[in-house]
């Protein structure tokens, strides 16, 4: 809010230039965000926080001034002189729904409407306000000055002679200010008239009613109304305006005939206009200042500090508080507890309970005065095992060479793959391209990340993610985190080899080493059940303990076609509630005796399964096989068309003693056998 | 030869002969056949003087001994000297021609990052597990209780317009969490130690904004501490704390009220502004006050505690014996004031020209 200085010095003699006062208002929480100036005025530009409707005005910012600095706030100027017939001779209030306003004042003014005089132009444009005419910029300065916002209707535009707070009828229909129709429901407050709404009430004025050159005599209506019931027509009709951010928020609800005073005072300075007697008024329950009890000790307690009472009562009886005589009652129940009954302003509706009066007297205290601590802490904290996990394979991805890769959450429903679950959508998405929650990083996160980075010439990713996919269920939707890897292009270029390719084996050397440092279970692979966006040769699903825990493969053809890519990407998407810490590592005591090692090529159909071979070497090797590992494979040249040269490595050694050459061979033996038993031709034993 | 001035003689022109062929000897076969010449055990020639010791007159035979294992001593180090030289030079020969172009730099390997928003996250919370904060997940979607209502922003709070929030489609109703908040109340419900409660919630959250400075899902943590005494000098020292140890100690730490629905009385911490240094002159970043927001805080409101204690059946929170404080902010921002970065969606580009750069 714009607050020009020179007007707070209408009811505060500040002693300080304006940016002293810009730091001093921050520090008592009227934080300000800037300081304009206009030749000799200053103006602040002051973020006021919603709660703090009191101080939505010039005087409001005075009282803080004043009470910061210990100065007198100067009431303001509501004397003056009437004339003419009673207002209520020609008009009359009612009040139809208690609910909506409980209170209801308005006043006959005589006008001479016409431009506004310099000096009310000139507050109003510091303010940030448009000048439209004297008589609706009085209205408006009177709200900027001391927050109640009014409404003059043109006298002789009111049919029946009645200003009428109550519901919309269904397919009432107003004019506003601002030229736009603007249909009203029965849950909508307005000011009527006999015959017909004239304002909508709270929020803005409408045509028909409207001060115009020719208005010779206006009725200037100030009411409280139902902040609820204002904020849920503002929103239903897409309003705000200054009176509706006030209403909303909560005005003071006896502000309405002091709002009029000042518009009468300021009308008779100013020569526009003239009030009659008489102060029309209607109001349903009566206003009482809510009462709350301060306990003293609470206050240090709550800030840590020992505030004096004297300044706790000099802030409080200063900002308009009264300090009563405390409950003999309550003050016998605390012992020694000094106890104060404190009467709350009617314009602080935001002070309900006795923590609220503890942060005026904070306030007022300066915050940087109070010592600070750091609570001692009784426990070791420590991360969760799942924490731990996620931060340990964020450490070896990072490590292994990926980069880690965040996207927002949502996509387009229309790219999320049906094979990854049924989708949650978003009721009010931003746009359809993300209209829902994301059912898996990859598809398409991470592709589109990759189609992205290929633009501006990186085609050489390794990218992983973690993140939450969603799921709808009957409890609503459930969230699993998950881990996603994606490799494309080649293995870096460098001077000391040439590049290849990215594949299959890359990805699944990273998710070995994320198993085997993450996991309990040994996992295994199958290609049944691979989601259709990978390569039905080249992809699986993996399984932890037999169950599906995610999926490792190359990119579909198709799938790189839709996503534009140049290269074959390598995807993969592991649950991470199937990893966790491996904290139970434990010594084994390794052999001391030597060990033997054999290395056996044989020819095999390349559509066997090497995995499969070499357990079957494995079982048939015995126990004395330590190790049993592929370490050759080679198809091409010298080898049978559909045939596959496969060279195992078997290392035998034994816990307790020196194992003999006759049983190496032995075991080497019956793997021969079973090999030729199988249909693999066996080339060559080694060591070569 | 018979008399000990021949024999003399003779070794001396052994030493000279000797002495030349080593000079003239380049490789280690030139070496042997050197050794083999003067010291061969059959024929070398200074094993073959010895022979002839004994044809020597008795007086002179020990003189003469002495002159041969001289001669021969003076061989075997001479010898020495030359194979250990002449191995000396090949070593050096090898070494030289093994000489590589060490500029040449190391072998390609692809390397790998962390992102800016989980080092960030990673930095803040080890500083809170260093002062006795546990890490507390909540969930992403949850629901109005969690989110406002506990809050003490019950429907139609003016306070919901900062948060435009997200809701899902279909039963039981539930939205996107519009801040980590939501972890104060998960946390107290969820609390194994009550009243005592001391967690960090870091995560996403989700809001209909979209421009250079908001996202519409983005990141923050929530701080809880509730405990017996607690204060808001405790919040104030724990919060400059953090400050500084994510940004160091030379920025000024500023604590001025402000309002939040969840906490009474509610704190807004600004730090000096780290782009100007406290110069202010022309600053966009701090808009020439010397000063940023980085944090909103405040102690913790009674009504949450009814919130829950509602929530629980029972008081566990009791407003009138605990007090606590809360405090929270966005990890981009901090990333953001901390890596210079102006662009909020650059963190979700992954663009690794903006990735590389965490390395």
């Amino acid at each position: 809010m714009k607050i020009p200085v020179s007007w707070v010095k209408d009811f505060v003699d500040l002693k300080v230039d304006a940016q002293q006062l810009a730091d001093d208002l921050t520090s008592v929480g009227l934080a300000c965000d800037g300081i304009e100036r206009f030749g000799a005025e200053a103006v602040l530009d002051l973020d006021i926080t919603t709660n703090r409707v009191d101080a939505m005005n010039m005087y409001g910012v005075a009282r803080e001034a004043a009470t910061f600095y210990g100065l007198p706030l100067k009431p303001l100027d509501l004397k003056f002189p009437e004339s003419g017939a009673p207002s209520n001779e020609s008009l009359r209030v009612a009040i139809e729904a208690a609910d909506l306003c409980p209170r209801f004042a308005a006043r006959v003014f005589d006008v001479r409407v016409g431009p506004s005089p310099a000096w009310l132009k000139d507050r109003l444009e510091l303010a940030g306000q448009r000048s439209i005419n004297n008589i609706v910029d009085l209205s408006n300065y009177v709200m900027l000055e001391m927050g109640q916002p009014t409404h003059a209707f043109d006298l002789t535009k009111i049919r029946g002679g009645v200003l009428k707070a109550r519901m919309a009828n269904g397919g009432e229909v107003v004019k506003t200010l601002d030229e736009v129709d603007r249909p009203l429901t029965p849950t909508m407050g307005v000011v009527a008239d006999a015959e017909r709404a004239l304002a909508i009430a709270g929020i803005m004025g409408g045509a028909s009613s409207e001060i115009s050159l020719g208005t010779t005599t206006v009725a200037l209506e100030a009411a409280y109304w139902n902040p609820l019931l204002i904020r849920r027509t503002a929103k239903a009709l897409g309003m705000h305006t200054d009176a509706s951010h006030r209403f909303e928020r909560g005005a003071d609800p006896l502000a309405g005939p002091v709002s009029i005073a000042r518009f009468a005072n300021l009308a008779n300075w100013g020569a526009m206009g003239t009030a009659r007697p008489v102060l029309i008024q209607a109001q349903g329950a009566e206003t009482r200042a809510r009462r709350l009890t301060l306990n003293l000790g609470s206050v240090d307690a709550r800030l840590g500090a020992g505030i004096p009472a004297a300044e706790a009562r000099a802030t409080l009886t200063r900002l308009g508080f009264e300090i009563v005589e405390p409950d003999p009652g309550a003050s016998a129940h605390l012992g020694t507890a000094r106890m104060w009954d404190v009467l709350v302003p009617t314009w602080r509706g935001d002070c309900t309970r006795e923590v609220d009066l503890i942060e005026e007297v904070a306030r007022h205290h300066d915050l940087m005065k109070i010592a600070r601590t750091v609570p001692a802490s009784r426990r070791a904290a420590s991360l969760t095992p799942a924490q731990r996990t996620e931060r340990q394979v964020k450490a070896l991805l990072s490590g292994l060479g990926y980069r880690e890769a965040l996207h927002v959450n949502f996509v387009s429903s229309a790219k999320c793959d049906p094979s990854q679950g049924a989708i949650v959508k978003i009721a009010n998405p931003l746009s359809v391209d993300q209209d829902a929650l994301r059912t898996s990083l990859v598809m398409p996160g991470l592709l589109e990340a990759l189609e992205r980075n290929q633009r501006h010439g990186a085609r050489d990713i390794q990218f992983f993610e973690t993140g939450r996919t969603f799921r709808p269920s009957p409890d609503g939707p459930v969230e699993t985190p998950r881990l996603a890897l994606l490799i494309s292009g080649t293995t870096p270029r460098g001077w000391a080899g040439k590049p290849r390719a990215v594949d299959f084996f890359d990805l699944k050397r990273t998710v070995e080493e994320v198993f085997a440092r993450h996991s309990i279970a040994a996992f295994s692979l199958s290609r049944e059940g691979v989601p259709p966006f990978l390569h039905p040769g080249r992809s699986v699903l993996i399984r932890l303990d037999g169950k599906a825990c995610g999926y490792l493969g190359e990119a579909h053809p198709d799938t790189i076609e839709a996503f534009s890519l140049k290269d074959r990407p390598v995807v993969g998407e592991i649950s991470l509630d199937a990893l966790s810490v491996r904290d139970a590592l434990s010594f084994n005591a390794f052999s001391r005796f030597p060990e033997v090692v054999r290395d056996l090529s044989i020819l095999a159909p390349v559509t066997e399964s090497a995995a499969e071979i070499t357990a079957l070497a494995r079982e048939q090797a015995g126990p004395a096989a330590r190790r049993v590992e592929l370490i050759d494979r080679f198809e091409g040249a010298g080898v049978p068309a559909g045939q596959v040269s496969l060279t195992l490595s078997f290392l035998f050694q034994d816990e307790t003693r020196t194992l003999s050459s006759e049983e190496v061979e032995r075991s080497m033996e019956a793997v021969r056998a079973s090999f030729s038993r199988a249909g693999y031709s066996v080339r060559g034993v080694g060591p070569l | 030869m018979s008399s000990l001035d021949d024999l003399k003689k003779k070794a001396h022109e052994l030493r000279e002969r000797l002495e030349g062929q080593l000079a003239s000897a380049s490789d280690p076969g030139g070496l042997q056949a050197v050794r083999d010449r003067f010291l061969g055990r059959k024929a070398g020639e200074v094993t073959a003087l010895f022979k002839d010791l004994g044809k020597l007159a008795a007086e002179s035979r020990k003189d003469a001994g002495e002159a041969l294992n001289a001669l021969k001593e003076f061989s075997e180090t001479k010898i020495g000297e030359a194979e250990a030289s002449l191995e000396r030079r090949l070593r050096e020969s090898r070494l030289s021609s093994e000489r590589i172009d060490v500029s040449l730099p190391g072998r390609a390997r692809a390397s790998g990052s962390k992102h800016p928003l989980t080092l960030v996250r990673e930095e803040v919370e080890d500083v809170f597990i260093g002062m006795g904060f546990d890490i507390f997940d909540g969930p992403e979607v949850d629901d109005d209780f969690h989110c406002f209502e506990a809050l003490n922003m019950p429907a139609d709070h003016p306070a919901r317009d900062m948060q435009d929030t997200f809701y899902l489609e279909g039963l039981p109703p539930r939205l996107l969490r519009t801040h980590t908040s939501t972890g104060q109340i998960r946390s107290m419900l969820a609390n194994e130690n009550p009243p005592g409660v001391r967690v960090l919630c870091p995560g996403r959250t989700f809001r209909r904004d979209d421009d250079i400075t908001h996202s519409p899902m983005f990141h923050q943590f929530e701080g809880l501490v509730v405990d017996r005494g607690i204060t808001l000098g405790d919040l104030m020292g724990t919060l400059e704390t953090f400050i500084h140890a994510v940004f160091g100690k030379e920025y000024p730490v500023r604590f001025r009220p402000s309002y939040f629905p969840y906490t009474e009385p509610s704190v807004e911490v600004d730090m000096g502004c780290s782009t100007c240094k406290g110069r202010k002159t022309g600053c966009r970043v701090c808009k020439q006050t010397g000063w940023v927001e980085i944090l909103g805080s405040g102690m913790v409101h009674p009504a949450v505690f009814e919130s829950v204690n509602g929530r629980l059946g029972k008081v566990v929170y009791d407003p009138n014996e605990v007090s606590g404080f809360a405090f929270g902010t966005g990890i981009e921002r901090i990333a953001m004031i901390k890596y210079g970065i102006s662009d909020i969606r650059l963190f979700y580009e992954s663009d690794v020209r903006f990735l590389e750069q965490f390395s």
